[in-house]
């Protein structure tokens, strides 16, 4: 069994007692996964990097209201951080998106995990790669136009010019096929 | 049909709502029927939320700039400011006629103790439905993670069964170039074709670009194997469904190719074995 949800909601009972170590761990557990997410919603290094910030800073000051039966803490970060990339880009002009390319920066140093929940972080990466091939072009397009752009169904049918009840049903067939591939 | 009452068009609806892609009349019409206090809603919507969790995770992870870090933690060292509550401030002395602050004071006990009544029974009824959705939470939360790890089971055993088969064999792989410190391990198993490789320590690849897997065999062009990239903490698995010819000796080799891959490499070798 993974060793690191426990711990990960002991570090955030501890960063709601005001602990700036277990911040530090957290950030280095997951600030690359959640800068992946905010670039990839985002498409600017420069604004990805900011939010990323202010993601960690709402943990700081909110890790008091996690509630670990609802998610866990990897989770809830990702949650908070797409939320705020998705106001940030309904704030702007969205035909200035993905202007930057990402300059390489150097990689910090990773806190691994050891053993089996190694391996299992690694087969459920992969799992969901799995997933997300099985589905059919327009439905993977329809739903990460959702969960990456932030886009609803009418406006997504706008987007793609295709007709409101296709776009419908392409998201609810993707996400029944996601759902089955990611518990199979 | 009444607004409280579970039906199935609102599970239909339920996905596009945790996907936040839901508008317009069905939008208004799901929040007034979770307004109800639905319970199979709030199971629902903490199942598909877990789902989405995993959907994040499928982005390539990017290491944030040490002044990203340094920024967040010199930030974090104070205590945490959470929303401080206002003090009330004290209502000052009456200035009214007596017979005005007597009548205003007995108004004002019976409408405190209207409100009061009101207040506590709609407590009761608020606490007893946060109890509920906590508990469906919990359950929903629960079945999430007894699928997840059902499904990552499933997967190590047949890993597992590879790795066992009569005959396997495994090749180490060793991290060159700006990899140096990576390593790798091939597992195939002869007789069916299947392999499985694991690496290990790898940086994200830039953006724009993946890794790409390959097998080679002696005096053949090199075979794609598949594009991966790497996860938080610089490891990935992937899976072969058929090596040609697996029991001859192979060379595996993985390469930084353009997003998508190529059909022939590219790109410098990172990882060779």
């Amino acid at each position: 069994m993974d060793p690191r949800p426990s711990h990960e909601i002991d570090l955030m009972r501890r960063i709601g007692a005001g602990e700036g170590e277990a911040l530090a761990e957290i950030f280095d557990l997951h600030s690359p996964l959640v800068l992946g997410l905010l670039f990839r919603i985002l498409g600017r290094r420069s604004e990805a990097e900011e939010i990323l910030q202010e993601v960690f800073l709402q943990v700081w000051t909110q890790a008091g209201r996690y509630d670990p039966d609802r998610a866990s803490p990897r989770g809830w970060i990702l949650m908070l951080a797409r939320s705020r990339a998705l106001d940030r880009i309904r704030r702007r002009d969205s035909s200035r998106r993905r202007e930057e390319e990402v300059a390489g920066d150097p990689l910090l140093a990773a806190v691994h995990p050891v053993g089996t929940a190694r391996l299992e972080a690694v087969e459920r990466k992969s799992r969901v790669h799995s997933a997300l091939d099985g589905l059919t072009p327009e439905q993977r397009r329809c739903i990460e136009l959702a969960f990456f752009e932030g886009l609803t169904h009418s406006q997504i049918a706008e987007r793609l010019q295709a007709p409101l009840g296709t776009v419908k049903s392409r998201i609810l067939l993707g996400m029944n096929k996601l759902r089955q591939a990611l518990s199979s | 049909m009444a607004a409280h009452e579970h039906t199935a068009r609102f599970d239909e609806l339920l996905p596009a709502y945790a996907l936040g892609a839901l508008d317009g009349d069905e939008l208004r019409e799901l929040e007034a029927h979770i307004a109800t206090g639905c319970a199979e809603c709030q199971r629902q919507i903490a199942l598909w939320q877990g789902d989405l969790e995993e959907l994040a995770t499928a982005v390539e992870p990017i290491a944030p700039s040490a002044a990203t870090r340094e920024r967040v933690l010199r930030a974090a060292e104070g205590p945490p400011q959470i929303g401080r509550i206002r003090p009330i401030r004290p209502i000052g002395p009456m200035r009214s006629p007596r017979w005005l602050a007597i009548a205003a004071t007995l108004l004002l006990a019976v409408a405190l103790w209207g409100i009061y009544q009101q207040a506590r029974l709609s407590g009761e009824a608020g606490r007893l439905r946060a109890e509920r959705d906590g508990l469906a939470r919990q359950v929903a939360g629960l079945e999430r993670r007894l699928d997840q790890t059902q499904a990552d089971n499933r997967r190590l055993a047949k890993t597992l069964s590879l790795i066992t088969a009569p005959g396997a064999h495994a090749i180490q792989l060793a991290g060159l170039g700006p990899a140096q410190g990576a390593v790798g391990h091939a597992f195939i198993n002869p007789k069916t074709g299947e392999a499985v490789i694991y690496a290990f320590d790898l940086p994200a690849p830039a953006a724009g670009t993946t890794y790409e897997l390959w097998w080679i065999a002696a005096g053949r062009p090199p075979v794609p194997a598949g594009t991966f990239g790497v996860d938080e903490h610089g490891a990935a698995r992937v899976e072969v469904d058929r090596v040609a010819d697996a029991a001859e000796p192979k060379t595996w080799a993985v390469t930084i190719e353009p997003a998508g891959g190529r059909p022939q490499p590219s790109g410098p070798i990172i990882l060779k074995g």
